[in-house]
């Protein structure tokens, strides 16, 4: 390996603020979000690409931030958990969370939402089959997912009528 | 001297066009990235061997599109992308494949190229695509090839893919655009695992409702996918009542499974059979 590790720039949009980065080539994205960007809501629960805390959306599909390199998202537009509240009012997903009682420790939340997020961006009246399929990507060790499930519901709805 | 200039060889190089990154494979080399779903998670914790050549921005790799012989699904066609494209009724297997790679974060970034070059013996999308025939297009540097994906991969993540060559495209005959197709998947649960055992299906109908042409893989089996030629010889001609009775466990004895955490291997053969006659009788009850 060189002493020296080149940097690279990039340009992305995250949340909708434009950013110019300069970051190492094995820089994950997550590490971008969280320690250049100081956007710490998004987690890193496994560091495998395995249980989906990480989830953000990249031009509206939901990733695993933990598994792709920063480098490329050059020029992407990304969405974290801190991007879905618009002028101080909660995302209705979030509201729904809170509702149905959809998480308990909290740490995987933010990638169950933004899933849910792709799912109702593209379906507004989900079957429970989709739901669950939707979130399939996404591990929860304290809820049992009911109540997860339950959540993304109340938010189809909720997002339904406010339509 | 040498050390002080590979000191300052880039280790990250994203080509925008294919001849840049055929030249960039044929000169240093690097390794290949695209999705990256199954890259950074096989290094442990190794650093990256050399240089990463990322080919996520060659447009050309991109995109689905036919012409009279052949549908060609650009190597760079992400399988959310299978799943949304409206493609012919022969491709129905292939869109069930798709849905259960990964999870949909993982069906978002992955790789048709991907699948097939990473060469997992699980790997979701190859039953599918032996089973409609399918062939890949290699280019390097020096010239193109294509050969069947049957010939492509020939060991656990194992190809035959030169270190200088992209794989392209994958090229599915038109001839079964009107075939019946199905995937069926075992896990030992029912989202985002990996198989046990899957089998994908592909059944032609001539016009008196017999049996034209059958095409049968199973994955996961095997250090490869494999088709069950013998079976496919006997069931053509075969009526449509009744097809899936034909299929005796003689049939599987192309695949040699193994013992692992997943399943035994006996248990993975006697799902097998299960697994190839629901796909059959799923093709022809839709047929």
């Amino acid at each position: 390996m060189p002493e020296t590790i080149e940097k690279v720039s990039i340009q992305l949009k995250v949340n909708g603020k434009s950013h110019s980065v300069s970051v190492e080539p094995r820089t994950l994205l997550v590490e971008l979000l969280r320690e250049h960007l100081d956007l710490t809501g998004t987690h890193v629960g496994c560091d495998t690409t395995y249980c989906g805390a990480c989830t953000v959306l990249m031009n509206g599909a939901a990733v695993k931030s933990c598994t792709m390199f920063a480098v490329q998202a050059d020029g992407a537009e990304i969405t974290t958990v801190e991007g879905l509240e618009k002028d101080g009012q909660l995302h209705p997903i979030q509201r729904a969370f809170g509702d149905a009682y959809g998480l308990q420790c909290g740490y995987c939340t933010p990638g169950f939402m933004l899933s849910a997020m792709q799912l109702l961006a593209h379906n507004q009246q989900p079957s429970d089959h989709d739901i669950r399929k939707a979130i399939a990507g996404n591990t929860c060790r304290c809820t049992g997912y009911q109540n997860i499930f339950k959540a993304i519901q109340l938010a189809a709805q909720n997002m339904k009528g406010a339509r | 001297m040498s050390n002080l200039t590979r000191g300052l060889d880039r280790l990250y190089i994203r080509p925008k066009t294919l001849d840049e990154a055929a030249v960039l494979l044929a000169g240093e080399g690097g390794q290949v990235l695209s999705g990256g779903t199954d890259f950074y998670p096989a290094l442990g914790d190794q650093l990256p061997r050399g240089r990463v050549v990322d080919i996520s921005g060659l447009r050309e790799l991109r995109g689905i599109s036919a012409d009279a012989a052949h549908t060609r699904i650009g190597g760079l066609t992400t399988w959310s992308e299978i799943i949304g494209a409206p493609l012919p009724r022969g491709f129905d297997g292939l869109k069930s494949a798709a849905r259960e790679v990964g999870s949909v974060q993982i069906q978002n970034r992955g790789t048709v190229a991907g699948n097939l070059c990473n060469a997992s013996p699980a790997a979701d999308g190859v039953p599918p695509l032996l089973a409609l025939d399918a062939e890949v297009e290699l280019v390097s540097r020096v010239g193109k090839r294509r050969l069947p994906l049957a010939d492509f991969i020939v060991g656990n993540r194992k190809t035959v893919r030169r270190n200088d060559e992209l794989l392209t495209a994958v090229l599915v005959p038109r001839r079964l655009d009107d075939a019946a197709s199905a995937f069926l998947k075992l896990g030992a649960r029912r989202y985002l695992v990996i198989s046990i055992s899957m089998v994908a299906a592909v059944v032609q109908l001539d016009g008196s409702g017999r049996v034209a042409e059958v095409h049968v893989a199973v994955g996961s089996c095997s250090v490869t996918a494999r088709r069950l030629s013998k079976l496919e010889r006997d069931l053509i001609g075969a009526p449509v009542s009744g097809l899936a009775t034909r299929v005796t466990p003689e049939y599987l004895s192309p695949l040699s499974p193994i013992d692992d955490v997943r399943a035994t291997a006996r248990y993975r053969l006697d799902a097998s059979l299960t697994l190839v006659q629901r796909a059959l009788n799923y093709c022809v009850g839709n047929s």
